[in-house]
């Protein structure tokens, strides 16, 4: 598995060099944003097991804050620098806040409270016009840096490696272990001792500001923001790639946000010439509900135990083989 | 005073339309442990298909039978396909009738286009009575007119009727109505349709009132809702009427008043009442 990885990885790095494609590269970049994004939303449903309607409000976060530093101040690095600073004390004390608040409530009530928190972003988004500009948004300019496509693409590239790394180890560290026996049993983890709310409180952190990280990703691929980075739309994005990747394995997350975007770019090219693919979202919304009913691991976790299963078969082959 | 009987039927009006959206939702919730993100999806059908049917037909009365049987069946094949293999799993009902939900509001732009659709109250319905200077438009009492009906009616189904009396056991311990020998996902399926039912019912008479609809709308009324239902305590069918009425007022009073903060408000209300209580404000039991 870490072969394949490092491969595609070396492949994807290399792929700027050898290929020019300006819409390519830009698709790309959308991917990697939306990996880091679906991997952040993978800790607290895949590993965690919490559902979150309000994840948009993180990623909204970073976008603003970036788009508003850049925006009112100078773009270059080091308010880009700054700003990044902000958008990682920002999600983390909205993050720590909405948890302690929220996550002692059953799965219910806590999708519902935070479906209304990342409303009243929305919101405020729309309303603090001096700020925001309302509805329509804005454009700024990046800092120099970035405005090469191939160093920007570059970037997130590492970057994603990074918050991959970062989360495998996270999740394999005793307390990544305390939040999957969370997810498997919550009363039991209370019982043997752990303060389940510190815990989830503590995924939830983690997890806003790697959203925050991604929202800054997405305002500077796109050099523009509106109220649109807080919707609805953007956690289902999340929901989805996570749940049709596969929760729990983090690379899911990736192979879905790169399905989806990918998708998503062909099925709008193709609906310029068939009115049926303007609906896309329908195929989306039906493979969606297959993917809950028949594969609740998705791609890759249905993936893995197939292969897992072909493993078994062959080693208890072996054993009869061994003992006959 | 004009105005503030005025604004108080408009709250009175849209709070009936999101009690019909509500009282389903929380007597699902209440028996079946089902959040049913998907409600929204079967409003928006219900406007949908009410007011084509009305705009083919010319008769409005014809348009809201039409509607209301669309909800009964969409509410018992979404029971049998959707929700009955996830009982139990909150995680999974929750992504699944997610999925529900933008398959039903993308199949509304399939069917009937991606456009708004216009609609307006039949002749008997139009135009306004004046009572003492006061200006009262007849849409509206009708609205509240058919609510309190639908919540009198329901009320008498749940208090004097033999399946009324099991679906209120069933809210306090469903497996004890299991254990005296009562099909209880019989009753789950009756529950679900009539819920979907009065969404869809709410839906078409939603059309007339707003003048236009969207696939959209869904969505936005299903988030107030949830609000509804949880400052009525989930699983409270009377909460959910007073919740109803309440968020209907301060939305209307709000939007006229502060317009800005109208929807703020109402999160603001919910996210209280789920930090300090949440069995709701009307709830005994959570």
């Amino acid at each position: 598995m870490t072969a394949v990885i490092l491969v595609a990885a070396a492949f994807l790095v290399l792929l700027p060099f050898v290929y020019e494609s300006r819409n390519l590269f830009i698709l790309l970049t959308q991917i990697f944003v939306f990996s880091i994004f679906a991997m952040s939303y993978d800790l607290l449903l895949g590993f965690t097991g919490i559902v979150s309607f309000g994840h948009a409000m993180f990623f909204g976060i970073g976008a603003y804050s970036m788009g508003i530093f850049m925006k009112k101040f100078e773009p270059t690095m080091g308010y880009f620098l700054l700003a990044v600073l902000v958008v990682i004390i920002l999600t983390a004390v909205v993050s720590f806040i909405v948890g302690l608040l929220t996550l002692r409530l059953k799965s219910h009530f806590y999708a519902m409270l935070t479906l209304a928190l990342s409303g009243l972003f929305l919101v405020l988004a729309e309303k603090w016009r001096t700020m925001t500009h309302g509805n329509d948004g804005f454009t700024f300019r990046v800092p120099e840096q970035f405005i090469d496509r191939t160093h920007f693409y570059l970037l997130c590239l590492v970057l994603v490696v990074a918050v991959f790394l970062l989360l495998k180890r996270f999740t394999n560290s005793p307390l990544g272990r305390v939040l999957q026996a969370i997810r498997e049993n919550e009363q039991r983890t209370e019982s043997l001792g752990y303060q389940v709310l510190h815990y989830k409180i503590a995924a939830s952190v983690v997890s806003g500001i790697l959203a925050g990280i991604a929202g800054i990703l997405y305002a500077i691929s796109l050099r523009f923001v509106n109220t649109s980075v807080f919707s609805m739309d953007i956690t289902l994005d999340a929901l989805l790639m996570t749940i049709i990747g596969g929760v729990g394995t983090l690379v899911g997350a990736i192979i879905g946000a790169g399905l989806i975007e990918f998708a998503h770019d062909w099925l709008t090219a193709l609906a310029k010439e068939h009115v049926i693919f303007e609906r896309w979202i329908i195929f989306f919304g039906i493979i969606y509900i297959v993917v809950v009913m028949f594969f609740p691991k998705g791609i890759v976790g249905t993936l893995s135990s197939l292969s897992w299963k072909r493993k078994k078969q062959q080693a208890v082959k072996k054993e009869e083989k061994a003992a006959g | 005073m004009d105005l503030f009987i005025n604004l108080t039927l408009n709250g009175l009006a849209t709070g009936m339309l999101i009690f019909l959206l509500a009282a389903g939702l929380t007597l699902i919730f209440g028996l079946m442990d089902v959040l049913n993100f998907a409600h929204g999806g079967l409003f928006a059908w219900g406007a949908y298909s009410g007011l084509w049917i009305y705009s083919e037909t010319n008769s409005f009365f014809i348009g809201i039978i039409g509607a209301v049987i669309t909800g009964f069946v969409l509410g018992i094949l979404t029971e049998k396909w959707i929700i009955k293999p996830v009982y139990g799993n909150h995680v999974q009902q929750i992504l699944i009738t997610l999925g529900l939900m933008l398959v039903l509001s993308e199949m509304l732009k399939v069917i009937w286009g991606p456009n708004q659709m216009m609609a307006s109250p039949p002749d008997y319905l139009k135009g306004s009575w004046e009572l003492g200077g006061i200006i009262i438009i007849k849409y509206r009492v009708f609205i509240i007119l058919v609510g309190l009906l639908i919540f009198a009616g329901v009320q008498y189904v749940l208090k004097k009727t033999k399946i009324g009396l099991v679906v209120r056991a069933g809210v306090m311990n469903k497996e004890m109505v299991q254990a005296l020998g009562i099909n209880i996902q019989k009753v789950f399926m009756y529950v679900f349709m009539m819920g979907a039912g009065m969404a869809a019912l709410g839906g078409v008479l939603l059309g007339p009132y707003s003048g236009v609809i969207h696939a959209g709308m869904g969505m936005e009324f299903a988030i107030l809702a949830f609000i509804v239902v949880v400052i009525g305590g989930m699983g409270n069918f009377k909460g959910s009427v007073l919740a109803a009425i309440l968020v209907g007022l301060s939305g209307s009073f709000m939007a006229y008043y502060v317009p800005d903060l109208s929807l703020a408000v109402n999160m603001l209300l919910m996210a209280i009442v789920l930090i300090i209580r949440p069995q709701g404000l009307f709830g005994a039991k959570g």
